[in-house]
């Protein structure tokens, strides 16, 4: 719900630009929402509200019409009561967290922030925005809150997060309190995958010993799931009978090194022979066997596992844009 | 772009702005509430838009119906009617977010409209729930999780407890306006109320209403009941058949008077009439402010009276009026319709010859009425020579019949006379000290001039002796107030009292206040005649005081809601950290502890005992019934560090 922004809204949007408005500068975490970054408007529906207050109060004092005045009275100290009551929902939240696994350019990346807040009060209706992503939460006293925010993602490596707007229309939807959040954490992307990439060029490097591709037919043990495993790899009958998620690892030791070479990509323009790598990276870690990462500047030793993929894409992503 | 409401939310606002309505509702005639009622019930049940022309035929009908019901005048009345029907039609296109909105910020209005026209218990005590469902139908329009239905309740409640201080603040100390910034529409009914006209046919409107006309307390000497004449509108033209105003003497100056006796001081607290008469004591010598006392002594409001009126006023039983009558009141005082009442004329004329002396001429007429006469408020109805009829055939009649006799007859026998419409007696309320007259109390007496006195009042209905009155109009209610509960009104008359002292000092602290109040307001603190500066400053603190204490409240209204058994050990913790020992977030409660309790000789077990306690109960899942954990709570809460043990 309320997807359509009102002027009041977009004009509060449009002055976080400014250079007064705080947090002036990207802010390590924990981040502590404070009184003097609150901001305080009222809403579209509370300008109109507002309007048809001060009309009646005009009425009521040309009149001298008594109860009409306690009547008008009385909404108007609610209304600036809900403006106080906002600002104290607002106050004193803390941004504890922030943490993204790493997806590839072009996907979806679901950002997980932690939240708690000071005192025993609870904060209800909460909104969290980013760009055109938005998520509702509340937190209740003593309590904390994950938020996810599906963040889109076009180029790969650092992703700065924009200006985070934490805001609430509670209690009555008459002003929204809102204060912005500027963390300086950097979100990873991978480099976007290539799509109908040629095989994994597998017989590359020393090519002596015979290539025993052992994937899939050879004994396998088991392990534990690690944050990073493929979910392809996980023994589902074996989980469901230990009750734990469990992964087979394949004997890689017939397999051949893998090594994906930058130059093996050659005659492609820059970004795509990123992309090429970064597909040939996930194929490797997938076919279980080790692989080496060669590029023009570095050389990744052979390697495996989902800290290696990671190291390995890592790389890639973070290779200067060309 | 349209953002649809749930129908719940939808139903929500629905009801909001029919509790708004409602105030308004009571005020428009009956059969227009029931088709308004029925519109915005078949509204409200309509979930699906209606195709346009429909709602735009029912629209013009309702409005043609507002307008009917209004006589086709455009009036105060006719606007608040249509406003409701505009409320009772928009929930036909309340679909979406925004006419949600729309509705819920119109129907703010409906209550305003009401306190325009009514200003009595029913209206403002309808509008607090208004208010409340308003509250609740906006928190509603939030998107998010909705609190059930007693949370919302309490929390519009608490919201409204909150808003109180700066409520008052606003409605104390916000400047007023001393003089309206545009007139008053003129109002197309006018209340039942002392009129302009009397026809001994039909009561005076003001009697069937049995609702407050005014309040009045004196100050300082009483009169006795028997002189409370509280004086209204003068009637001096009479065509036969009723009684009226003389347009002349409305715009005179009030003619001197010269009091010959103690002077009455008095504050009157006067209903609002929407005319333009106010009622003073028999014989004014002050005006009530903004207004002025005509050539026939009747005080007149600048404004129609609109809202409560409060003034003080002095008055003279006795008083002289020092200048002559002026020849062309004396020919209108004298003046009778040509052909009416001829047995009356005659007698007049006769007993004029035996004895022409006014006071003897009244002496024998009051004579007349004591030995025939019967007062009754159900008397049959007179013909074209009315007081001929009622004086030979009927010999029936109230107030109105009385005086109208008894100026006729004067008039004839060639003594100035005319008609005094207003209010006498009154109900005493014992616990408020004060008279409250309502419009049953209204009366209509005579006044004749008699040379070098001036105009004299003279009361014939007073004359009819307490065996012939008949039928009163307290007895008439107290038939219809039937049986068991007009016997039992006697008993209740203290409640009666006690329900009359409330809303006369709520019509004293809030419906009265007006600028002139307002300027006295800072007296306490030493400012006589506060100025719009002053006042402006004592708003600001007094809001600033109000904004102060809401402040705290809403920081104090959360609660600590975890368990007691929780909130016992959060206790102790506390306490040890007073006595110098912090825990550490990462430190469990029972390190914790037993870290404290290696510095404590002597109390060391007992820490570690009801912390034991705590931890099994709180981690590892053992149960306690409610006798042990009130006994762990008050271990926990009791611990206390002896005084050798202190660091």
């Amino acid at each position: 719900m309320a997807a359509t922004r009102d002027a009041v809204e977009r004009f509060g949007d449009r002055m976080a630009a400014l250079a007064l408005v705080r947090p002036k500068k990207p802010e390590s975490l924990p981040v502590r929402i404070t009184r003097n970054r609150i901001y305080v408007l009222p809403t579209g529906f509370g300008l109109f509200l507002g309007a048809m207050l001060v009309t009646m109060l005009v009425g009521g004092l040309n009149y001298n019409n008594n109860p009409a005045l306690l009547l008008v009275f009385l909404f108007a100290g609610v209304g600036h009561n809900s403006l106080v009551h906002a600002h104290l929902i607002m106050s004193g939240i803390r941004l504890k967290a922030i943490h993204a696994d790493p997806v590839f350019a072009g996907q979806v990346l679901p950002v997980k922030l932690r939240f708690d807040a000071d005192g025993a009060r609870s904060r209800p209706g909460l909104q969290l925005i980013c760009g055109e992503s938005r998520s509702d939460f509340e937190l209740d006293a003593n309590e904390e809150a994950e938020v996810v925010l599906d963040l889109p993602t076009q180029t790969r490596g650092w992703l700065e997060m924009s200006r985070l707007r934490l805001s609430t229309l509670r209690p009555l939807g008459l002003a929204r309190a809102w204060s912005w959040l500027r963390p300086d954490s950097r979100l990873l992307v991978y480099p976007a995958l290539e799509l109908n990439a040629p095989p994994l060029p597998e017989a590359l490097g020393d090519g002596d010993s015979p290539r025993t591709r052992a994937h899939g037919e050879q004994p396998h043990h088991l392990r534990e799931y690690r944050s990073g495993d493929m979910p392809r790899q996980i023994a589902w009958k074996a989980s469901a009978r230990a009750d734990r998620l469990l992964v087979r690892e394949y004997e890689s030791a017939v397999a051949r090194d893998i090594t994906i070479d930058w130059n093996a990509a050659h005659p492609l323009p820059y970004e795509d022979r990123i992309s090429r790598l970064a597909r040939w990276v996930v194929e490797a870690e997938r076919s279980g066997s080790n692989y080496a990462l060669v590029l023009p500047s570095q050389r990744i030793p052979a390697g495996r596992g989902a800290e290696h993929r990671h190291l390995c894409l890592r790389t890639l992503a973070l290779l200067p844009h060309g | 772009m349209v953002e649809p409401i749930d129908r719940a939310t939808r139903r929500w606002c629905l009801l909001a702005a029919a509790a708004c309505a409602l105030p308004l509702l009571m005020l428009v005639p009956g059969w227009l509430a029931a088709v308004l009622v029925a519109t915005g019930l078949l509204a409200a049940y309509s979930e699906r838009p209606w195709p346009a022309w429909m709602r735009l035929l029912l629209t013009l009908t309702i409005g043609g119906l507002v307008l009917g019901a209004y006589g086709f005048r455009i009036g105060r009345d006719t606007s608040c009617a249509g406003l409701l029907a505009m409320l009772m039609l928009k929930p036909f296109e309340t679909h979406s977010l925004r006419d949600a909105h729309s509705l819920l910020g119109f129907s703010l209005f409906a209550p305003f409209a009401a306190f325009l026209q009514d200003q009595g218990p029913l209206s403002l005590s309808l509008a607090l729930p208004a208010v409340a469902l308003s509250l609740i139908a906006w928190s509603r329009l939030v998107p998010g999780k909705h609190a059930s239905l007693v949370p919302s309740v309490r929390q519009a409640a608490a919201s409204l407890a909150m808003a109180v201080p700066m409520a008052l603040a606003g409605f104390w100390l916000f400047p007023r306006l001393a003089t309206p910034l545009w007139g008053l529409p003129e109002n197309s009914f006018s209340r039942a109320g002392l009129g302009d006209r009397m026809t001994p046919n039909e009561w005076l409107d003001a009697l069937v209403d049995d609702s407050a006309a005014f309040r009045a307390r004196f100050i300082g000497n009483t009169p006795p009941r028997t002189q409370m004449y509280w004086r209204g509108p003068v009637l001096v033209h009479f065509d036969g058949e009723a009684w009226t105003r003389d347009i002349g003497a409305i715009s005179m100056p009030g003619p001197a008077l010269q009091s010959t006796g103690a002077t009455i001081r008095y504050e009157v607290m006067f209903e609002p009439t929407e005319r333009r008469d106010l009622v003073v004591l028999d014989l004014p010598l002050t005006t009530p402010p903004q207004s002025q006392l005509n050539g026939e002594l009747t005080a007149v409001s600048a404004e129609p009276v609109n809202n409560l009126v409060r003034y003080v006023g002095e008055s003279a039983p006795q008083a002289r009026f020092t200048d002559p009558l002026p020849g062309w009141q004396r020919r209108v005082a004298l003046s009778l319709p040509p052909g009416h009442d001829p047995r009356t004329i005659a007698m007049a004329r006769q007993w004029q010859s035996e004895d022409p002396d006014p006071l003897v001429l009244t002496r024998r007429f009051m004579a007349m009425l004591e030995s025939d006469f019967k007062y009754t408020i159900s008397a049959p109805p007179v013909g074209f020579n009315a007081t001929d009829d009622f004086l030979f055939e009927t010999k029936l009649g109230f107030c109105q019949h009385f005086s109208s006799a008894y100026a006729v007859f004067m008039r004839a026998a060639g003594v100035p006379t005319r008609v005094v419409t207003g209010y006498v007696g009154g109900h005493y309320n014992k616990i408020g000290k004060y008279w409250l007259l309502k419009g049953k109390d209204a009366h209509a007496w005579n006044e004749i001039w008699l040379e070098g006195r001036g105009w004299v009042r003279v009361d014939p209905t007073a004359a009819i002796a307490p065996e012939n009155i008949l039928d009163t109009l307290d007895d008439l209610q107290a038939r219809q107030e039937a049986g068991l509960a007009g016997a039992a009104a006697g008993m209740l008359e203290p409640m009666f009292d006690g329900t009359d002292f409330l809303r006369r000092q709520w019509n004293q602290l809030v419906l009265g206040f007006n600028a002139a109040r307002q300027q006295n307001l800072l007296r306490p603190i030493g400012i006589d005649e506060a100025q719009a500066w002053q006042l402006v400053t004592a708003f600001g603190i007094g809001s600033a005081l109000a904004l102060g204490l809401t402040l705290w409240f809403l920081l104090h209204q959360h609660r600590d809601r975890s368990p007691p058994l929780v909130q016992a050990w959060r206790a102790l913790v506390k306490s040890l950290r007073r006595a110098g020992w912090t825990k550490e977030p990462s430190e469990p409660p029972l390190s914790f502890t037993r870290r404290v309790a290696a510095e404590l000789a002597s109390d060391g077990p007992a820490l570690i005992s009801v912390s034991q306690r705590y931890t099994d109960w709180r981690y590892a899942g053992r149960e306690l019934t409610d006798e042990e954990q009130k006994a762990l709570i008050r271990g926990l809460r009791g611990f206390r560090i002896t005084r050798r043990n202190r660091p």
